[in-house]
């Protein structure tokens, strides 16, 4: 709620307190809504996406009296039945925004359309919204009146706040001040803080928050982690690969569930950057490490592959089909369909895979192994490079990586099959990883400078990949479809689409040349020289 | 922010109640909304209960060192704020001469408040008037209601000839308001109006008296008649002029 909102909390053995306040609050006109039970849910991404943004999505969802059994239980089910859900959009200094959903989204899709839903998918794009914390209580509103009819403060009482984990809070007092009138939320505020009890700032959910302890900043994977430059190479590699298997393990479950698609692109990514790390750095590991890491990893990576290019496809379906106009996209519709249904087989194949205990153990055996990993103990069967200077082999590695990409670029022209250039991302992917994982070595701003140059010129390279990518699936789609007698505008259409992403693969291609001449130049070397400046020394 | 105003060259055409009405189902809807009572009459700021009264009046407001955000106020609604009018309002075009650049000078108040609010709607007093010529350049779109009559016909056609003098004049959506469809008059009008006018829009607000209830219960009409045609009316009529403003906008 606004910054300016404050409450009172009386703990559970306050009964008295409590009551002397809402006799308080009466007496001085401000009346109170019958009491209805409520159950508040705070929903953000997992890393906190509106949060950051300032902002707080409250869904308040009033909940109907359960459903008695005859021996006095719950109903069958024993469930709530909630009545709809308000959800409200407000934050510190923000205007609140609301409106009525049917139920709890879970995806920004489902929050009914209109403005508060624009400035939320803003933020959350693609990423699901989960409760960060809950909380049901006994909730009654009371407004003091102005002399012209309107409201001069809001009291809001939640009488047995209770959380998720059964623990009760006791009764809040909310004071909301109306815009323009404040002092009025002054004096209730000097009225209902009896015996001298402090008001906290903010409102209930802010005080549950704060005692679930949950960090409502959320969990952001960052694929770098302290190190020191002067430590042996052998224990800072060991830390960063720690930290993927640890975002790995930490995305594992929601990818399972189809939280949403970024939870598999994550665990992707850090599947990705293992094997990039576990590469670049095998004169570091353990040869034995090396051999499990490449195997395992890549066992993992072609797990996830085919579920990771159906999302992609699906995420980037609207791009490709609205500009063929809404004639081809009706006709489309079949297609997506399909795309849809592959989608859910691989998501499906991948739950299987992942819900295996030898993929787990799999991950689990390799956490133990890092763990296991000292540069220190002498019986571990380290790599020639194990106990260099960690700054040194990673800024040796950065370089080689550098080179290796840019003279593989040169050796591209217009001719070059798709192939070579498709190596050539592995290679951009390689360096980025090392960036990207050892960046904590790098100062911000250079470090900074320089992976916008490459990133830049991995853009191209991306688009062209997932272009290609994309018109193979196509095609398979088209015989699909065609064998199995689809109509004449669903196979026009498609041929309109694998016309469009062959337009895309080819303007990506053609830039191709001018990307990689941007790149390929002495300021990038200049900015690569002074990310690694401080690994010099 | 979409800003629009409601507004006719002819009085007591249900521009107040519009504009109130319009603001609540903005709000409900998950817009952050403010309403600028522009009427000395006050009318907007009664039916939404707040007090007729801007800190050093007018003159203030549209000087130079004027802020809107200062003069704002909560409403019971808690996505709706209101800016109030008083009395001093009466004497607008005579402090605006004052101002500096004074067609624009409501544009200024407004782009301080930009990313606030989604959508601010601006209840007009009737008349061609220096303020009525700074809200057209202020606005995304004028929201006439229009009384099914040759009168407010041609008041119409008066502000549209009017328009063409506006550099960058906003959209001019209209709409029947104060209907009677058992009126045969009423129908023709309605009829002529919709083939006739680019803008006018397709929802009929009836001449109910549920809408001069309003004034009794000082609430739009969402909130103490939600089933009434005249609630339904402003429902589909802020979802039409929404659509548009979006149509326009992308």
């Amino acid at each position: 709620m606004g910054a300016t909102s404050e409450t009172l909390l009386l703990g559970p053995a306050d009964e008295a307190a409590s009551e002397a306040v809402l006799g308080v609050l009466t007496t001085h006109g401000i009346v109170f809504d019958l009491p209805v039970e409520t159950v508040t849910t705070l929903l953000d991404t997992v890393d906190g996406r509106l949060h950051r943004a300032g902002l707080r999505l409250v869904a308040e969802a009033a909940v109907a009296p359960r459903q008695h059994g005859r021996d006095g239980q719950h109903g069958q089910d024993g469930a709530d039945r909630p009545h709809g859900v308000t959800l409200v959009l407000d934050g510190p200094s923000v205007v609140p925004a609301r409106v009525q959903a049917d139920r709890l989204p879970g995806l920004v899709g489902e929050v009914p359309t209109g403005p508060l839903r624009d400035r939320v998918e803003r933020l959350v794009d693609v990423r699901a919204l989960l409760p960060v914390v809950r909380y049901r209580s006994q909730r009654r509103e009371g407004t003091a009146v102005a002399p012209e009819g309107g409201p001069s403060c809001r009291v809001v009482v939640h009488e047995q706040v209770t959380t998720g984990e059964n623990a009760e809070l006791g009764t809040t007092v909310e004071i909301h001040p109306v815009r323009g009138l404040e002092r009025v939320a002054r004096e209730v505020a000097r009225l209902v803080a009896v015996e001298g009890r402090a008001l906290h700032p903010g409102d209930t959910l802010d005080l549950v928050v704060a005692a679930s302890g949950v960090e409502p900043a959320g969990r952001v994977w960052s694929p770098t982690v302290p190190l020191d430059p002067r430590s042996p190479a052998l224990d800072g590699v060991r830390d960063v690969l720690a930290n993927l298997a640890d975002t790995i393990e930490g995305n594992w479950d929601d990818t399972v569930a189809h939280t949403d698609p970024e939870f598999l692109h994550d665990l992707r990514v850090a599947v990705r950057r293992t094997r990039a790390v576990v590469g670049q750095m095998r004169r570091v590991l353990p040869p034995a490490l090396v051999e499990e890491g490449r195997a395992g990893f890549a066992h993992l990576g072609r797990l996830t592959g085919p579920a990771r290019d159906l999302d992609v496809y699906l995420i980037e379906w609207s791009r490709y089909v609205d500009p063929l106009g809404p004639e081809a996209v009706a006709a489309l519709a079949p297609v997506e369909v399909l795309l849809r249904a592959r989608q859910a087989a691989a998501h499906a194949d991948l739950d299987r895979a992942l819900s295996d205990p030898a993929a787990r153990s799999l991950l689990a055996h390799w956490q133990a192994d890092l763990a296991g990993l000292a540069a220190a103990d002498a019986t571990v069967d380290a790599g020639p490079h194990a106990h260099r200077r960690l700054g040194r082999v990673v800024r040796q590695r950065i370089e080689r990586a550098q080179r290796t990409l840019v003279t593989n670029g040169r050796r591209i022209d217009d001719h070059s099959p798709a192939e070579q250039v498709h190596d050539l991302r592995k290679d951009a992917k390689q360096l980025r990883y090392l960036l990207e994982c050892f960046g904590s070595l790098l100062p911000d701003r250079p470090r900074d400078r320089f992976v916008k140059r490459l990133k830049a010129f991995q853009d191209n390279l991306g688009e062209h990949q997932d272009a290609e990518v994309h018109v193979a699936v196509i095609r398979e789609i088209a015989e699909e479809l065609h064998a199995a007698g689809a109509v004449a505008d669903t196979l026009l259409a498609l041929g309109q689409l694998m016309e469009r992403l062959e337009q895309i693969r080819v303007a990506a291609r053609r830039e191709f040349a001018e990307r990689f001449a941007a790149y390929d130049t002495p300021a990038t070397e200049r900015a690569l020289a002074d990310a690694l400046e401080s690994l010099r020394s | 922010v979409k800003v629009l105003a409601t507004y006719s060259i002819k009085g007591g055409v249900g521009k107040t109640t519009a504009a109130v009405n319009l603001a609540h189902e903005a709000a409900a809807q998950g817009s952050r909304v403010l309403l600028w009572d522009l009427d000395p009459q006050g009318g907007a700021t009664f039916l939404v209960r707040a007090r007729p009264r801007m800190k050093g009046g007018a003159e203030r407001l549209v000087g130079s060192t004027g802020e809107l955000a200062r003069h704002r106020r909560g409403t019971e609604e808690p996505g709706l704020d209101v800016v109030p009018a008083d009395f001093s309002l009466r004497h607008l075009d005579l402090h605006l001469v004052d101002a500096k650049r004074p067609t624009r000078r409501i544009r200024r108040l407004l782009r301080d408040l930009g990313d606030v609010y989604d959508v601010v709607v601006i209840d007009c007093p009737p008349g061609i008037t220096l303020a009525s010529e700074a809200v057209f350049e202020a606005v995304d779109a004028l929201v006439v209601p229009t009384i099914p009559s040759t009168l407010a016909r041609r008041t119409l056609a008066q502000l549209r000839t009017f328009l063409l003098e506006v550099p960058d004049p906003p959209l001019v959506l209209s709409f029947a308001s104060m209907a009677d469809r058992r009126r045969s008059l009423h129908r023709a009008v309605i009829e002529e109006l919709t083939s006739a006018e680019p803008g006018f829009l397709p929802t009929i607000v009836p001449n109910a008296s549920v809408i001069e209830r309003m004034g009794v219960e000082r609430a739009p009409v969402r909130a103490f008649a939600p089933r009434s045609a005249a609630a339904a009316a402003y429902r589909d009529l802020w979802s039409e002029i929404d659509r548009r403003l979006r149509t326009v906008a992308g």
